[in-house]
């Protein structure tokens, strides 16, 4: 197991010049859960964005496999197998079910396999199979996270990166959401998650980062993250 | 009125609504993709029937070859503007939001510009050439030759067009892009390659396209702006960015044109045109079939 899986080094990202995230350095181990906490306008999407191509590093590194990626576009990520799962989702609302699966799987990496995928996802999420031919738009809130989450494995990533997967659902579907992370961990897949649950995410995380106003304040395990008590009160409310 | 029931009025009808449906798909891909608003759009179906036309009459090749060389050379010139221009403003998040404004202004001027040219070259003048104007019967249809291939040939590469944008990957990929560019980027797509393959491609029909028209009508510098109208009519009508409204929106506007100039008169066209233009802004601003919304 290499060390550095995927490395962070002091990287910045600014919208026109006010910076969203700064000199931040972090490292995702293989084969592990990452969390990255911190309260709403931290700077987590930012990162996952910049992650993924999505927006550009003022300044710093990005290291995946040892090969520096800060510029690459994002397809050559997703081919490299760093995949993201939105905030908010963004699956393709005039696409069937189907066909979202499907272009999840449009990098070369993934192509090849492409059938064995979609019968994989239809066996994880049977609530897609029973809709595979709905559009996507129409789609309740927790199947289209579903969704989110069984393109972004089509793509058959080594890093999923995953953004608020269970914001605005219900208690039941978070539940399940969890419990597949868990499951794309002990299949081998290195996850980086964000999470507003912050207790529940510490929980099943190995490492964990905690960001304010663009800044790491904090870094270590996420069982001395979760005790620690100034996360407790700011965080969780204890 | 049973004049109005005929097979010719349906022929006449159909070749105008194919080669419209060819014409709008072009420009509602690059808008789609890539949010480009090209009011030179109708100047491509010119460059296309000059082409034709000069093969013809200068190299005696036959414009069911030459529409091919029409799509390569429009389809060249839509590469040549995403190199030139829009692969940088593209690819910058600030020029990027600017992009829909400032390509109508661009696309603007460049019709000025190849209007000019065209004329400089080829001289205002009207111009045609003869071509399978053997009249053929089929039933009670009695339709030139040249009008017949035409309804033929837009027919099966309408059919291959919309074929392969509905179950090739590259189709499913340009269609998510319209849908949505970031979601597009993440999943794997290379954005810049599809956009600037729909641009090639969006040129390239409307010259094919072009090419065709010349074999029925005469041709001039200045034929392309009715079709930029037609064309932004019909993919408003369809829903902006929805191919496949936009394609029936297309077939549509050819028959109300057809039968609506035979009800009326020829000098009607562009009131009904424009008259239905303003109807849909009014009643339907998101299309007939679109659910409207596309997201950038
Ligand atoms: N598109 C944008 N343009 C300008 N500022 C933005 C944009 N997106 C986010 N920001 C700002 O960047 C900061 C970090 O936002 P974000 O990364 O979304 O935080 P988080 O995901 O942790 O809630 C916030 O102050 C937010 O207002
Ligand atoms: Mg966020």
């Amino acid at each position: 197991m290499s060390p550095s899986f995927l490395k962070i080094s002091n990287l910045s990202v600014a919208y026109e010049q006010v910076y969203a995230l700064r000199d931040f350095s972090c490292n995702v181990e293989e084969g592990r859960i990452t969390a990255l906490v911190g309260s709403n306008g931290a700077g987590k999407t930012t990162f996952l964005r910049t992650l993924s191509g999505l927006l550009e590093a003022k300044q710093g590194v990005i290291e995946f496999d040892n090969a520096d990626i800060t510029y690459l576009p994002s397809h050559k990520r997703v081919e490299a197998g760093l995949t993201m799962v939105p905030e908010g989702r963004l699956i393709f609302p005039d696409f069937t079910v189907e066909q979202n699966l499907k272009i999840g799987a449009v990098s070369k990496r993934a192509l090849g396999q492409v059938e064995d995928s979609l019968e994989n996802s239809y066996k994880i999420f049977p609530k897609l199979d029973q809709r595979r031919h709905q559009l996507g738009g129409t789609l309740s809130g927790g199947e289209q996270q579903m969704l989110a989450l069984a393109r972004g494995m089509m793509a058959c990533p080594r890093l999923l990166m995953l953004d608020e997967p269970t914001l605005g659902l219900a208690p039941l579907i978070s539940d399940a959401i969890f419990e597949m992370v868990v499951h794309l961990k002990q299949i081998g897949i290195t996850i980086l998650i964000v999470e507003q649950d912050v207790n529940r995410t510490l929980q099943i995380a190995d490492n964990a980062y905690v960001l304010e106003n663009g800044v790491s304040i904090m870094e270590g395990t996420a069982r001395e993250i979760l005790t620690d008590p100034k996360v407790r009160e700011s965080y969780m409310g204890i | 009125m049973d004049s109005l029931l005929s097979p010719q009025l349906l022929a006449a009808a159909m070749i105008t609504g194919v080669l419209y449906a060819l014409i709008s798909l072009g420009l509602n891909l690059v808008y789609g993709t890539m949010r480009l608003l090209n009011v030179a759009h109708g100047d491509l179906v010119m460059i296309g029937a000059y082409v034709a036309f000069i093969a013809f009459s200068l190299l005696n090749i036959g414009p069911l070859v030459s529409m091919f060389g029409a799509a390569l050379i429009c389809g060249f010139l839509g590469w040549l503007s995403y190199k030139c221009v829009f692969q940088r403003l593209l690819s910058n998040g600030q020029l990027l939001s600017r992009l829909e404004e400032n390509s109508l202004l661009l696309f603007f001027a460049l019709s000025v510009i190849i209007q000019n040219l065209a004329i400089l070259f080829f001289s205002a003048d009207r111009r045609g050439y003869e071509y399978l104007s053997a009249i053929v019967e089929i039933g009670d249809v009695r339709l030139t030759g040249a009008r017949l291939t035409v309804l033929i040939v837009g027919a099966v590469i309408s059919a291959a067009v919309v074929f392969f944008l509905r179950f090739s990957l590259f189709g499913l990929a340009m269609n998510a892009l319209i849908q949505n560019r970031d979601a597009s980027a993440i999943v794997g797509i290379n954005v810049d390659r599809v956009q600037m393959s729909s641009l090639i491609f969006g040129f390239g029909i409307t010259g094919l396209a072009g090419a065709l028209i010349s074999m029925m009508e005469p041709i001039s510098p200045v034929m392309g702006f009715p079709y930029t109208m037609s064309a932004f009519v019909i993919i408003i009508l369809g829903g902006l960015g929805n191919l496949w409204g936009g394609f029936l929106a297309g077939l549509l506007l050819g028959v109300l044109e057809v039968y609506g100039v035979a009800l009326t008169g020829p000098e009607w066209r562009s009131v009904l045109v424009y008259g239905i233009f303003v109807l849909i802004l009014i009643f339907r601003p998101q299309g007939l079939l679109g659910s409207g919304k596309t997201a950038r």
